[in-house]
């Protein structure tokens, strides 16, 4: 009896398993078709792993761009973002000053804020100081728009450091700046990583910023970049490097995850955030 | 408690602090103003007449924004219900069911909230593809040709495609979340459970809905958000809004008005609505989940 149900539940989640996956197997199938397979039957397996589409997405659809755009935001966007969100988090947890609390109240407030509401004066603040098409700023303003998670998730973590620590570090002559990353930094690494690996993956899948943000082709990132290419091959018939498009930028973010998978799924427990 | 280092502190907090001025506190209040004046292309800023509540009450005859408002209630009265709800079902398999393979279920179902949105678009715009579609092909597979659609096409299914997705990419995120909760409940209440001859379904019901009802709520809250703020980026990437409408939702219509016609001031009424409108679901979920303890 009891091996029956488990049996019902294990097929349930079979079941399930298979309607997560089969998408993006679909997905990974195409990527490696000629056209002809596909339009004789879109379900076959590909005969071989023909890299053709990718060689075509890379050259042609100007993925390499896109890609090369989305490494660049990806990686300057976290950077900023740790910059500014380790000390403000740090100061936070440690100290009570005038202000403090309302700090703290206004970035929980602002968590509910999403990037999409504020997308249009966004866009009139960067036209008026000539910052459209321009990466560094977009990555100034994914940082920002991280800001109130990261660091609502990182002084919650920082407040739950014991203080002995920095105390015996002080005692030995430490500076601030020292306590901080010589003594906090190390020990607030899992919060660290997992906001990290959160935004980061943010920033590379984002879609309403760089939408309105980035209007020049040549400065889009692969999330645009795709959505423009789906929207051109709509009415073609040559699906092949719009898929291996699709992979491409699905690889990085299951790579993350894969590796990363305990802090992120750690940090979501905690609270995480969706963007 | 040592004398406090102002100097340290100051510079801790200045640099984030003026940023978030700058990128997020100005535009929002940018937003607010806007919303209450005529602004468009031509006239941005002092240029624009301060109209007051115009934008806000010409919205409401404005066809094409209570059907893009219909279209969001919808999918707020289902998809966040429905995502939440398989989410806990799975959440508790995965922490009191006895299947070996649990983390293997639970990586592979977390894998969609990984994938970008603009991704899961396309990859669902080809799930519900008239004529190569996997799902008219299932529909084939299993003789039930007469339930085939042109989904994204259609009006009456083009929205609920989209909550489809909705759904799928949201499901993994949510039952992390719930794991998490429930591993907070102590086992030894299922154990006694169990010793007293509580089915699964019953331990569903009696114990993990009623002790999670806080986290629940949390997570509905989140769940309702999200509803409002990604639908954007499907309805754009997969339908455009498209057919006629059927699936536009408020953030997409804001986009097409504010970015497309250039009617700033009547676009940012819509998205401080939109806004208005998620804040006071939220107070209303978080209400009614905290009573009754």
């Amino acid at each position: 009896m009891k091996t029956v149900r488990t049996w019902c539940i294990r097929i349930l989640m079979i079941l399930f398993t298979i309607i997560f996956l089969y998408p993006l197997f679909w997905n990974l199938m195409s990527a490696f078709k000629t056209n002809a397979e596909y339009l004789t039957d879109p379900y076959a397996l590909p005969v071989s792993l023909n890299l053709d589409n990718f060689v075509a997405a890379w050259q042609k659809a100007n993925i390499a761009a896109y890609f090369g755009n989305s490494v660049f935001v990806t990686v300057l966007s976290t950077a900023l973002l740790l910059l500014f969100v380790i000390p403000i988090s740090y100061v936070l947890a440690r100290y009570r000053f005038a202000g403090s609390k309302l700090i703290s109240t206004i970035y929980m407030a602002c968590i509910f804020l999403q990037a999409t509401y504020i997308m249009i004066p966004l866009f009139l603040e960067l036209q008026a100081i000539n910052g459209l098409n321009n990466l560094p700023v977009l990555c100034l303003v994914y940082a920002v728009m991280q800001f109130p998670f990261c660091i609502f998730t990182l002084q919650g973590f920082m407040s739950a450091v014991p203080k002995d620590y920095e105390e015996s570090a002080r005692i030995d002559g430490a500076t601030n700046l020292q306590l901080l990353l010589k003594v906090m930094v190390p020990l607030a690494k899992p919060g660290i990583a997992t906001i990290t690996m959160l935004s980061a993956m943010g920033f590379w899948n984002e879609y309403p910023l760089a939408l309105v943000l980035l209007t020049d082709d040549a400065k889009k990132t692969l999330p645009i970049g795709m959505a423009n290419l789906f929207e051109v091959q709509k009415y073609a018939t040559d699906w092949g490097a719009l898929f291996a498009g699709l992979v491409i930028i699905m690889i990085p973010t299951m790579i993350i995850y894969l590796i990363g998978q305990r802090y992120l799924l750690q940090g979501i427990g905690a609270g995480g955030l969706k963007g | 408690m040592v004398k406090k280092p102002k100097l340290f502190i100051a510079l801790c907090t200045l640099p984030a602090l003026i940023l978030t001025v700058v990128f997020m506190i100005v535009p929002m209040l940018n937003a607010i103003y806007l919303s209450f004046t005529s602004s468009t292309a031509l006239s941005v800023g002092f240029n624009s007449k301060f109209v007051f509540l115009d934008n806000y009450i010409y919205m409401f005859k404005d066809k094409d924004f209570v059907q893009a408002l219909f279209n969001t209630f919808k999918l707020m009265l289902v998809i966040p219900a429905l995502t939440i709800f398989l989410s806990l079902v799975f959440a508790f398999i995965l922490t009191q069911g006895e299947l070996r393979e649990k983390s293997f279920y639970r990586t592979v179902f977390f894998f969609p909230s990984v994938v970008s949105m603009t991704v899961v678009g396309i990859v669902w715009s080809f799930v519900f593809n008239p004529t190569r579609g996997i799902l008219n092909h299932m529909l084939d597979l299993f003789n039930l040709s007469s339930w085939k659609h042109a989904w994204l096409g259609e009006g009456k299914t083009a929205l609920w495609c989209i909550g489809a997705a909705l759904v799928w990419q949201a499901i993994g995120y949510y039952m992390v979340m719930h794991v998490a909760s429930i591993d907070g409940i102590s086992q030894e209440i299922y154990e006694a459970a169990s010793i007293d001859g509580a089915t699964g379904v019953q331990k569903f019901f009696r114990i993990t809905i009623p002790l999670l009802r806080r986290s629940i709520g949390t997570t509905y809250i989140l769940a309702l958000s999200g509803t409002i703020n990604l639908s954007f980026t499907l309805s754009n990437v997969m339908t455009g809004g498209g057919p006629n409408g059927a699936s536009s939702v408020l953030l997409q219509y804001m986009y097409t008005q504010g970015m497309r016609n250039a009617n700033f001031g009547y676009a940012m009424a819509i998205a401080m609505f939109t806004l208005l409108l998620a804040i006071v679901l939220a107070m209303i979920s978080r209400k009614l989940s905290a009573e009754k303890e």
